[in-house]
This record gives C-alpha cells, sequence and structure tokens, in this order.
C-alpha cells in the first residue's frame, strides 16, 4: 500500500467552480487509489463532484492532496498538474 | 400540421397575445404541449430492517437509469456546444459518491424509503452549498436539487426528462422554465418551437434553442396559465411574440411569414453578398447587435456589415467577480478577429438599471432606470471600467474597434470617460503591448439631455449612436415593464422622432457618424423614418437584416425624406403610424405579414390593409 501527498494552489480565477471540479473528479477516477482533498481542516472525497464543491474552493485555496494504494504518486501528480494548469481554463 | 390546425378551428376561443423576447430566430405555428415541470412529489416511507438492502439496491438501480437518460440527452445535444459540458457536470452528480454515500447512509441507518432519504440528502447539500460565500458556489444548489428530482423521477416512475406525447406530431413546447438538459433533451423533429415564461436572450433555454434552431419565445410571462393542451399557437421567434388561439386571419399572414422565413434562411447564402441599397443608389450601411460571441457566426451569415453593438453585460452577469482584462480581452479578440476585416463596436457594460449583475451590486433604488447604471456605474468606479477599457484597447490589435459608451446625460460625462479612454491606451502602451492607432470612441444617444447637446457631444465624439429604446422610454417618461403604458411609448411619437432628427442634423454638421439601434431600426416601417431623417446606419437583430435590405431596395431617398418632414410636422404618435402604414404597409405587405413590432392598436379607428 503507497500513500503521497502534495499541496497545490488553486489559481485559476473562477477556482473550483463545477466544470473545474468535474475535471478533476474525471482525473482521480481514472486511478484505482482512494484520494481525498482537504482545505483548512475540511475533506472531500476527490471521486465526488458534490464533495469537491463543497469545499468550495475560490482562487488562492490551498489544497492538499492525499492518495493511499496503488498508483497513489501518480494520482497526486496528475490532480497537482490540473490545478497548476488552471484546469485548462488558461487563467 | 395543416389539417390538425383547420380542426381546432372548429371551437371559437379568444385570440390571446403574449408579449416575451425573441429567443431564438424561425416562426412555427402548432399545438402546444404543456409541460409542467413539477418536482416530483416525495413518497415519505419507513422501512423495516430487513427491507433496508433492497432499498439500498433500488436506489443504485435508479441512479444508474437516470444517469443513463442523462448521457442520452448529453450525446444529443449538439456535439461539441458548450452546453453539453453543463450536461456532463449533470451526469458526475448522479453518480456521485457523497450524494450516495449519504442517501445510502439514511437508508440503512434512518431506516426511510429511497425518496425520503434523497430529499434529506439533497436538502443537506443544496443548504450547505446554499451558504457558500461564493455566489458562483450558491447557484450550484439549483444543479443538486435538479439532479436530485432526475433521481427522483426515476424512482417514481416518470423516465423520461420531458414527456412527450407519443402521437408522433410535433408541438410546440410549453413551460415555466425548462433546465439546459431538458431543452437539450428536445429535438428539432418533435418540437416545433419553445415557449418560457422566464428567460432572457442570454439565459440557457435560448442558447440551447438556438444550437438546435428551434425557434424559441422566452420570458413570455403567462404562457403556462393562459395556453392550453392542444391550443394552436403562433410562435414568433423573430419578434418575440405568441399568438395563443389565432384568428384565421392571424394564420394565414403568419404561415406566410413561416414560408417567408424559411426561404429566406434558405436563400440567405445567396443573399449575403447583396449590398443594402436603395432604388436611387443609396448604400445604407447594416450592422448586427450581439449579445454573446456565439451570435457572430449567424450574424455574418445574414450579410451584417460587421457588428454595430456588441452588448458586453453578458460577461458580466451571473458570477461573483466581474471578469478580468485577460478573460475579456480574449472575448474580445476572438469576436474582433472573426469579424475582421468589418468593424466591431465594443459597448462598455451597461449594468445597474434592468440588468443587474450580483457582482457589482449596489442597493437597487426605486427606479433603477434613473439610478447608478451604465456610464455612471463605471465612473463612479474607475477601476471597474478602465479594466474593461483595457481589454477593448487592446482587442484593437486584432481588427477594428470601436468603443461605444451608454447613458451619457452630460457633456461633462463624456469627458470624463474618454480621459479614462486616453488612461487605457496609455497603461497598454506602458506594457508595450499592441493595438490600433486610432480607436474611435462614440457616445450613445437614449437621454433627451444627450440628444439636446447633441452637437457638443458630437464635437468631442468620434460618432453618435441612438438607442431608441431607451430614448423612447426617457423622453416619455414610461417604464419599459409597464403594460399598461405600452401604447405611450411608441417611436412614432413626434417628440421622440425630433430628438432623433436633432442628433442627425448635429452629425451632418460636425461630420460625424450617427447610428441607429433598438427596436425602431429593425422593424421595416421605423427604419424608413430613420433613413429619411439622414440616418444611413443602423444596427439590429441580425435575423432582420436580409428583410430589410429587401424593404430599403424597393424606396427612394426622395419620398423618405419627404415622409420624415411629415411625420416630424405631425402632432401624435397616431399621426405619424397612420401616415407611415399607408403609405408604405401596401408595397411593404409581403414583408410585413405576421406581426409588426409596433402594430397599431386595431380600436383606434384607423384599418390598416397589410
Amino acid at each position: 500500500m503507497t500513500s503521497a501527498r502534495g499541496s497545490f494552489l488553486v489559481r485559476n480565477r473562477l477556482g473550483l467552480h463545477a466544470r473545474a471540479a468535474a475535471k478533476l473528479v474525471n482525473v482521480a477516477s481514472r486511478f484505482p487509489c482512494e484520494i481525498s482533498l482537504s482545505r483548512d481542516g475540511q475533506g472531500a472525497n476527490a471521486k465526488s463532484v458534490m464533495g469537491v464543491l463543497l469545499l468550495c474552493g475560490a482562487q488562492g485555496t490551498c489544497l492538499d492532496v492525499e492518495a493511499h494504494g496503488d498508483l497513489a504518486s501518480e494520482a497526486v501528480r496528475a490532480i497537482g498538474e490540473l490545478i497548476d494548469d488552471r484546469f485548462g481554463e488558461g487563467e | 400540421m395543416a389539417d390538425s390546425v383547420s380542426s381546432m378551428r372548429a371551437i371559437p376561443r379568444l385570440v390571446v397575445e403574449l408579449d416575451g423576447i425573441a429567443g431564438s430566430p424561425g416562426l412555427s405555428i402548432g399545438q402546444a404541449l404543456v409541460v409542467e415541470v413539477r418536482r416530483p412529489g416525495v413518497v415519505k416511507r419507513r422501512l423495516a430492517k430487513h427491507q433496508a438492502a433492497d432499498e439500498v439496491e433500488r436506489y443504485q438501480q435508479a441512479i444508474a437509469r437516470a444517469s443513463r437518460e442523462l448521457q442520452e440527452v448529453a450525446a444529443r445535444a449538439t456535439g461539441g456546444h458548450i452546453e453539453t459540458s453543463v450536461l456532463q457536470v449533470y451526469v458526475l452528480m448522479v453518480q456521485d459518491q457523497t450524494l450516495r454515500e449519504n442517501v445510502e447512509r439514511r437508508i440503512l441507518l434512518d431506516l426511510v424509503c429511497a425518496e425520503w432519504a434523497l430529499d434529506l440528502a439533497v436538502d443537506e447539500i443544496a443548504a450547505h452549498l446554499t451558504q457558500a460565500p461564493d455566489p458562483y458556489l450558491s447557484e450550484r444548489s439549483h444543479d443538486v436539487r435538479f439532479v436530485g428530482d432526475r433521481i427522483l423521477a426515476v424512482l417514481s416512475g416518470q423516465h423520461s426528462i420531458v414527456q412527450l406525447p407519443d402521437t408522433g406530431e410535433p408541438v410546440v413546447i410549453v413551460a415555466h422554465d425548462l433546465s439546459p438538459a431538458e431543452t437539450a433533451a428536445l429535438s428539432r423533429d418533435r418540437v416545433l418551437a419553445i415557449v418560457t415564461e422566464v428567460g432572457t436572450r442570454t439565459s440557457h433555454t435560448a442558447i440551447v434553442a438556438r444550437a438546435l434552431e428551434i425557434p424559441a419565445v422566452v420570458g413570455a410571462v403567462g404562457a403556462v396559465s393562459r395556453i392550453g393542451n392542444g391550443d394552436t399557437v403562433i410562435v414568433d421567434g423573430l419578434r418575440g411574440r405568441v399568438i395563443v388561439s389565432p384568428s384565421e386571419d392571424m394564420l394565414d399572414t403568419s404561415k406566410r411569414r413561416a414560408e417567408r422565413y424559411r426561404a429566406l434562411t434558405s436563400e440567405l447564402r445567396a443573399l449575403h453578398d447583396r449590398p443594402a441599397t436603395t432604388r436611387c443608389g443609396i448604400h445604407i450601411h447594416l450592422r448586427a447587435n450581439i449579445e454573446l460571441p456565439t451570435e457572430v457566426d449567424g450574424a455574418l451569415a445574414h450579410g451584417a456589415e460587421g457588428i454595430g453593438l456588441y452588448r458586453t453585460e453578458f460577461l458580466y452577469i451571473d458570477r461573483p467577480e466581474p471578469p478580468t482584462e485577460e478573460e475579456q480581452y480574449e472575448v474580445y479578440r476572438r469576436v474582433v478577429e472573426t469579424v475582421a476585416p468589418l468593424p466591431v463596436t465594443l459597448r462598455t457594460f451597461d449594468i445597474g438599471g434592468d440588468k443587474l449583475a450580483p457582482s457589482v451590486h449596489g442597493p437597487p433604488g426605486l427606479n433603477p432606470a434613473l439610478g447608478v447604471r451604465a456610464i455612471r456605474l463605471g465612473l463612479a468606479i474607475p477601476e471597474l471600467l478602465l479594466t474593461q477599457l483595457r481589454a477593448m484597447v487592446r482587442a484593437s490589435a486584432h481588427g477594428r474597434v470601436q468603443i461605444l459608451i451608454p447613458m451619457v446625460s452630460t457633456v461633462g460625462e463624456f469627458r470624463a470617460v474618454q480621459k479614462l479612454v486616453y488612461q487605457a491606451m496609455d497603461e497598454i502602451d506602458a506594457r508595450s503591448q499592441p493595438r490600433a492607432a486610432f480607436i474611435p470612441c462614440g457616445c450613445m444617444i437614449e437621454v433627451p439631455s444627450a440628444a439636446m447637446m447633441a452637437d457638443e457631444l458630437a464635437r468631442e465624439a468620434a460618432f453618435l449612436s441612438i438607442g431608441t429604446n431607451d430614448l423612447v422610454q426617457y423622453t416619455l417618461a414610461v417604464d419599459r415593464g409597464r403594460r399598461e403604458l405600452v401604447d405611450l411609448a411608441s417611436p412614432f411619437d413626434p417628440a421622440v422622432l425630433r430628438l432623433i432628427r436633432r442628433t442627425a442634423r448635429a452629425g451632418e454638421r460636425q461630420n460625424r457618424r450617427v447610428l441607429a439601434c433598438g427596436a425602431m431600426a429593425s422593424d421595416p416601417l421605423g427604419v424608413l423614418l430613420l433613413l429619411g431623417m439622414g440616418l444611413r446606419e443602423l444596427s439590429m437583430e441580425g435575423a432582420a437584416i436580409p428583410e430589410l435590405k429587401e424593404a430599403i431596395s424597393r424606396v427612394t431617398m426622395h419620398e423618405l425624406e419627404q415622409l420624415a418632414d411629415a411625420a416630424l410636422a405631425s402632432s401624435t404618435a397616431e399621426e405619424v403610424e397612420r401616415m407611415v402604414t399607408e403609405g408604405y404597409a401596401p408595397c411593404f405587405a409581403d414583408l410585413l405579414d405576421g406581426a409588426p413590432a409596433f402594430e397599431p392598436d386595431p380600436n383606434r379607428g384607423h384599418s390598416v390593409n397589410r
């Protein structure tokens, strides 16, 4: 059982809005491991769009990504890249 | 369709006319299907402990089915269209783990049935989102409710999203509101037109209807209560009007208009390069009004010579924060590049008034039309306006950009804005970003005080643009939303005409272009007066352009000048209306079929033969 974690800054202007949350869930769902997101002690399942939305991650939020299980470090890296890429929104 | 329409006429019924907003162009006649999108009732049933596992199983099957239905809808929506992504989010939400676990926990621990558990779970999540500090996120609580309703509908056995009867006959859908998913689920071969009680040109229903090429009238207040199932309705998506139980005359004229529109749209490509020229050879520039970048292609296909009015408000509406310079720049750049080498007139935001955006809120005040709106808001919060101006200045590097300032009421205001425009240019230059050397900055004439000072404003501005809708409202002191005052608000009123004439003359004296936009500029009869008063540039809904080209080709400027002089010398709007309709309705009969924008009231005692 491997574990991995990373912290990423939400930089896109709209934050974790519906489509961004959906993209994140789509990426997370590609991995077999359990992945959780948290901000300020509030946690959410990264494979749940409502959970991600409920984090209310606005621009400037720092998200901790934690994964346990197969491909854990790949999963954290992929999610980190998506957040760093501003969810492909270019701003 | 014709057979069923004539059978409906057996029962004489009162003709009802509803005004709404032209959501998607086209004209359809058919029978109404009133869709009551009510929330399915929630059954509250307690379970015995041994039933819980089966109930969870039932819930999981419902999720699978609801998600399959939504996926089918998403697949049917036009490929690659932006709205499909909204549907994808719904699909994810239906399958969502957080929601599923929440519901299953209630079924297993609280021993309540799936419907009840779901209802409680949705309430909890929606309430949580509603409290989000970010208005954008709190809006998402509607999405959660929509998704909950979808699963509930499956649980209660109502499978399809909108139940269409299996008569095979296409129908006119009438609803209070339709969600994006519901609109996208409608297909062109089964739905003749859409009528909703709420919505604007930029609401999902209108956008999706345009993408599916289904005529739609949105914002038709009272539609659900005044239209019955099976009623014959005419849906005029060109003029935003719905006629219920029309008379035979109305049916005939509407059928002709529908055929004409179909013929016109099919000939569009051929007509597209035809210039708008009067019989005496004077060229008139017809440009398009747009609100959304997606409307550009349609406008150009209809033969628009560029964009005469790009309303930028949509960028500010329904969002927590005003749009950044970068975001606006990207949007403007795409429009400007697509339209180049033709010009694009970007109007700075006209928010406040009737289009309050939550991102720039203030107390609405008793009379928002007279309050802090448009340029008044821009001057009160200069950074908000400067951000937009910088984006516009940068977009000028990619084509022909003109900037237009709305709601100017004094020369001092225009000077203050002009200063901000120069400041925006300096800031772009300081960053060494490219821009056009000269960016014309124009002034809207829509407040009577501006029309009175048109000469002075024309000296300072690069061009003038008359906003006829607001000019009518402010000149006659009529709230545009008040039904009972609608007769007063006539663009044919001599007071309005004299202000327009005054503005046109000022343009001639100061050698400035004067453009007109608004409902008057897209109505063939209104256009006659505008041309006669000296205007040579009009901006309108793209769909109205082919019709106007035809109208313009039938008249000479000499006769229009005489008509305008007579109208300006009249005492009442009724006199002007009669003069124009009696003079030109016969020669425009084929163009005016159906309901023109300003239909003379038949009770007023003068008959008009159309």
